[in-house]
């Protein structure tokens, strides 16, 4: 026996050998051990090893075809036979399975398009990889403002001295202007327009339908239109030439037609494109006006990093020298030594075009409302979520019904099957599962795609005729198939089959630990979303029902009114005089939130200096505002007509009074400037306080109530109605009327103030539907999993339960029996899930700054809900297990 | 013929088998091979020249009777062919013309 060669190597050799070589090998290898045991067997074991290892050589190496089971056409379609047998002949477990896949591939195939739609944003156009915006990061006495636009004169400056720009385009935003045409009464409005140099149509390679991409921008007073917008404006495509009037009364000369921009680019709100020359502002000199967007397009000799490195220094090299100019002592170490004092900065940075719309949290000057990288995650997590929950459900099914398949897995064997036949019949099995799944899964998909629209807010359609989208769900259907099945088939591929014929003690099926944990995994994830979504839910209603310290109920606010111009007081008086209309205000600036600036104010009598600086919110307002919205003042008194002095008189909030570190009743009377900027500092406006109304809600429950302040002002262009409760359709066509006379053939825009600000919410809507629905599907999948698993159980115990039942257990006892080990399983869940959801959801709580604090409610409904709907699935089974007569269950024995 | 060619250890594996006509095997072949070469010889390079010189068709092996020995394993006991002997012939004979050949040389 101590003479006999290294076994294993043995073994290997005779795995890869060929066969008609391995006897005149074996022999002489075994020979030329023996005789060189008897000096060294150490020595002779090693040669051995070592001489195996070096026939491991293509002219030794068998052909691994599986010569006596290999896969042939005939094999195949016997495997699918007798797989669809095996379906068929289960209908109830095949439909559990299916219809458990297809779910969860149906919400993957929808996610994936979500993902892949988010990402397809600006990859339209040409050279999209080597464009990048300029940003501007400010950080000015403690406030941090985002842009997505640079200073005027950076455009040129970056021509004349970064090499590496192949063209460079500069927008400037303009606002919301109305243009007419120049017969016609009735002027359009035109949101967030924006100039463009000639440089941009060509940057961006879009082409033109009719023009010249490279002067339709050039000359002074020219506008490029979009088809919808010519459209829109005169009703047909033929407008060259044609001009269009702008509300101050200049007129634009269309010069170019452009296809509508596409839907998923940066562009695609805009229409119209004014030439960037036909504006003074396009000249300013100023280097912290930061209204022009600028795009450059980079020559392959840089990349971001480099340019980044270059926009680094824009604050040193351009910005500072330029205020040296005018703010008298200023040098550049004095300006980074307060810098560094204060902690402030101004950072220019670039982002990549494409990735815009993911990593751009809409900053000031943003073209179009861009999305967040973080829904991504959420829902790719989710997707995962899903399909891990699905496959989960189908192994744990495969697995429990081996039962019923030991006898043939054992007759399979006998008759000469190899491990390896029953394994490929096993997976032919859940692949065929999968594909089914998966065109039912398509099937679903396909119809419920369009309230995934409806609730994403997107336009998505299956790509049904691309072959790569078949090519990805063919190798899906493998993949998860394999996955799927991989487990289950090598499980049941053990069974010995002298064991499981035997037949007596058949219900040696293994696994149970396995199948128990694989149950507490699915419930974990379903109970985690139930907190999730119940905790987005729960915030979103304390945002909606919180008392903003303001009424926004009963309020219509109306758009433009400015189109009145010199009638718009008669219109305001006219409406207040109506029957139901309590009040009415005028003003530019809506408590709801919106991207407002801070405005710099200093006490009197402190020194210049950012430290001491007050930066707070400033609207113009008029004698109404403070009524009409019912905001209430802690001290002092609202803007009143009689005083006659209060053009320079100012109301502040609580925050700005605890900013300035001071008590309400202290401030009344003090005075503050926000004129410090002019060079004859001794005739300095200054304004005084007379009033301190409590803090309201104007921004989003995100953020904290920042310092704001009233003064009166005009160019009012929006008009709030408090309306008595009543009918208010009625009131608003009297206002209609009213509007008509001050403002013929201008449409009214208006709508109600408590539904603008719900728009605020719509992403925290959207995830809370999103979570809703997904959490419904998660649910539903691990319940047919635990009813699959429940009616095995059923079936397993039914000798048991029949003679528990003889001896004398009751129906109700035995139903108790059978649910507490699930129970057991879902409490189980419950202990995992709850402390990972509550510090899931406490992360995403800390995105707010007025909160809800995550109450033992939660959990408790989180793990009753679990509870419930794993008791009613279950509970069928049992009662009918428990309900059947013994002599059924034991006549057999 | 003269187009098939062998390699220096194909020839002294066929000379050994030769010179050992039918009694040739694996273990045999590698040990007269150390001896004559005064070098270690890995058997599995001896295999697969031998491998190679069958399917040429420059020997031809039979398996022996089953002994105790060798764990029970027949040995493969090989031959050479007439071709296996041509080329032989053929390369002695190219060999010595070709050295006779050499003028003579003195190194002194």
């Amino acid at each position: 026996m101590e003479k006999s060669p290294p076994q294993k190597a043995l073994k290997f050799l005779r795995w890869f050998c060929k066969q008609e070589y391995l006897e005149e090998i074996e022999g002489d290898l075994i020979e030329l051990f023996e005789d060189q045991y008897e000096e060294s067997p150490r020595q002779a074991r090693r040669n051995f090893n070592w001489t195996v290892i070096r026939y491991f050589r293509p002219a030794f190496i068998r052909f691994f075809t599986f010569t006596n089971h290999s896969i042939t056409p005939a094999m195949i379609k016997s495997d699918l036979k007798i797989s669809w047998r095996s379906l068929r002949k289960q209908p109830f477990f095949t439909f559990l399975n299916t219809f458990g896949l297809a779910i969860g591939i149906a919400g993957v195939i929808l996610i994936s398009l979500f993902i892949y739609d988010e990402f397809s944003y600006d990859t339209m156009f040409a050279d999209a990889d080597q464009i990048y915006r300029i940003d501007i990061e400010n950080k000015n006495a403690g406030e941090v403002n985002s842009y997505a636009a640079a200073p005027g004169p950076l455009a040129n400056r970056m021509r004349q001295d970064y090499p590496h720009i192949e063209q460079l385009s500069r927008f400037m935003n303009m606002g919301t202007v109305f243009m007419r045409r120049e017969n016609s009464e009735i002027a359009l409005k035109e949101k967030d327009v924006v100039a463009a140099d000639s440089a941009f149509l060509n940057l961006f390679g879009i082409s033109m339908l009719e023009g010249d991409p490279a002067t339709a921008l050039a000359n002074p007073n020219s506008v490029v239109l979009t088809t919808s917008e010519a459209l829109e404006h005169f009703g047909t495509e033929n407008v060259m030439g044609e001009s269009l009037i702008k509300s101050d009364g200049e007129i634009y000369t269309i010069t170019g037609l452009v296809r509508d921009m596409p839907r998923h680019s940066f562009l695609r709100d805009h229409g119209i494109f004014f030439s960037l020359s036909s504006f003074e502002e396009a000249d300013d000199k100023a280097w912290n006006n930061w209204i022009f967007p600028t795009f450059v397009k980079l020559r392959s000799s840089a990349n971001q990093q480099h340019l980044d490195e270059y926009l680094s220094d824009v604050k040193e090299r351009y910005i500072i020298p330029w205020a040296m100019t005018f703010v008298p002592g200023l040098t550049l170490e004095s300006a980074r030594e307060s810098a560094e004092k204060t902690g402030d900065y101004m950072r220019f940075s670039s982002i990549a075009l494409t990735d815009i719309h993911l990593y751009s949290p809409n900053k000031n000057g943003e073209f179009s409302q861009n999305s967040d990288i973080q829904s991504v995650y959420i829902l790719g997590i989710i997707g995962l979520f899903l399909i891990v929950l699905a496959v989960v459900n189908f192994m744990n099914l495969s697995t429990a019904q081996s039962l019923k398949r030991a006898k043939e897995v054992g007759v399979r064997k006998t008759l000469g099957s190899i491990r390896f036949d029953l394994i490929r019949q096993f997976l032919t099995e859940s692949i065929l599962v999968s594909f089914l799944s998966s065109m039912l899964a398509v099937f679903i998909a396909f119809e419920t795609l369009p309230l995934f629209n409806a609730l994403s807010g997107k336009t998505m359609s299956l790509p049904l005729t691309d072959p790569v989208f078949w090519g990805i769900i063919i190798s899906g259907v493998l993949v998860l198939g394999l996955l799927s099945g991989f487990y289950p088939s090598f499980f049941m591929s053990r069974f010995v089959p002298i064991q499981v014929l035997k037949g007596s003690n058949m219900p040696q099926v293994g696994g149970g630990n396995i199948r128990n944990s694989l149950v507490v995994f699915q419930f974990a994830i379903s109970i985690i979303l139930i907190v999730g979504t119940l905790v987005v839910h729960q915030q979103l209603t304390f945002i909606q029902n919180k008392d903003l310290g303001f009424q926004k109920n009963q309020v219509l606010v109306i758009d433009d009114v400015n189109t009145a111009g010199h009638q718009l007081q008669t219109f305001k008086e006219e409406v207040k005089r109506l029957n139901e209309v309590k009040n009415a205000s005028l003003s530019s600036f809506l408590p709801t939130p919106s991207a407002r600036n801070g405005v710099t104010f200093f006490l009197k009598g402190e020194v210049l200096e950012p430290e001491s600086a007050i930066i707070m919110g400033n609207w113009r307002v008029d004698y109404d505002y403070l009524s009409t919205l019912n905001l209430e003042l802690i001290a002092g008194r609202g803007f009143d007509e009689s005083f006659g002095t209060d053009s320079s008189a100012i109301i502040l909030n609580e925050s700005a009074v605890t900013m300035m570190g001071m008590k309400p009743e202290e401030v009344i009377g003090m005075q503050l400037t926000n004129d410090f900027r002019r060079s004859d500092k001794e005739n300095m406006k200054y304004i005084t306080i007379i009033g301190v109304m409590k803090n309201f809600h104007y921004e989003t429950m995100r953020n904290r109530i920042d310092g704001m302040s009233l003064v009166l002002g005009n160019n009012p262009d929006k008009m709030m109605v408090k309306l008595r409760a009543g009918a208010f359709s009625d009131t608003i066509a009297e206002i209609e009327n009213i509007w008509s006379d001050v403002s013929p053939g201008q449409p009214m825009n208006y709508y109600f103030m408590d539904d603008s600000f719900n728009d605020v919410y719509q992403s925290e809507l959207r995830l809370g539907r999103v979570f809703l629905i997904f959490t419904a599907l998660s649910i539903l999948i691990s319940c047919l999993g635990l009813f699959g698993l429940a009616t095995f159980n059923a079936e397993r115990r039914i000798k048991e339960i029949g003679i528990r039942k003889v001896l004398g257990a009751s129906v109700p006892q035995i139903i108790a029996k059978l649910s507490t080990d699930f129970l057991k399983l879902v409490a189980i869940a419950s202990l995992i899930a709850l402390p990972a959801g509550w510090y899931i959801m406490n992360r995403w709580l800390q995105d707010f700054s007025y909160r809800i604090d995550i109450g033992i409610d939660v959990f408790l409904i989180a793990a009753g809900v679990a509870i419930t709907i794993s008791l009613l699935t279950i509970s069928y089974q049992s009662i009918k297990a428990a309900m059947l007569n013994p002599v059924q269950s034991l006549k057999n024995e | 013929m003269g187009k098939q060619s062998i390699g220096e250890f194909e020839e002294l594996v066929l000379l050994v088998v030769a010179a050992h006509n039918s009694n040739a095997y694996g273990v045999l072949i590698r040990e007269k091979l150390q001896e004559e070469l005064e070098r270690k010889v890995n058997i599995s390079s001896v295999h697969v020249v031998l491998k190679r010189l069958e399917k040429k068709g420059l020997v031809k092996s039979k398996f022996g009777g089953i002994t105790s020995e060798r764990g029970g394993r027949r040995k493969k006991f090989y031959s050479i062919t007439a071709q296996g002997k041509n080329i032989l012939d053929y390369q002695y004979e190219l060999r010595t013309s070709m050295y006779k050949k050499i003028p003579k040389i003195s190194f002194s």
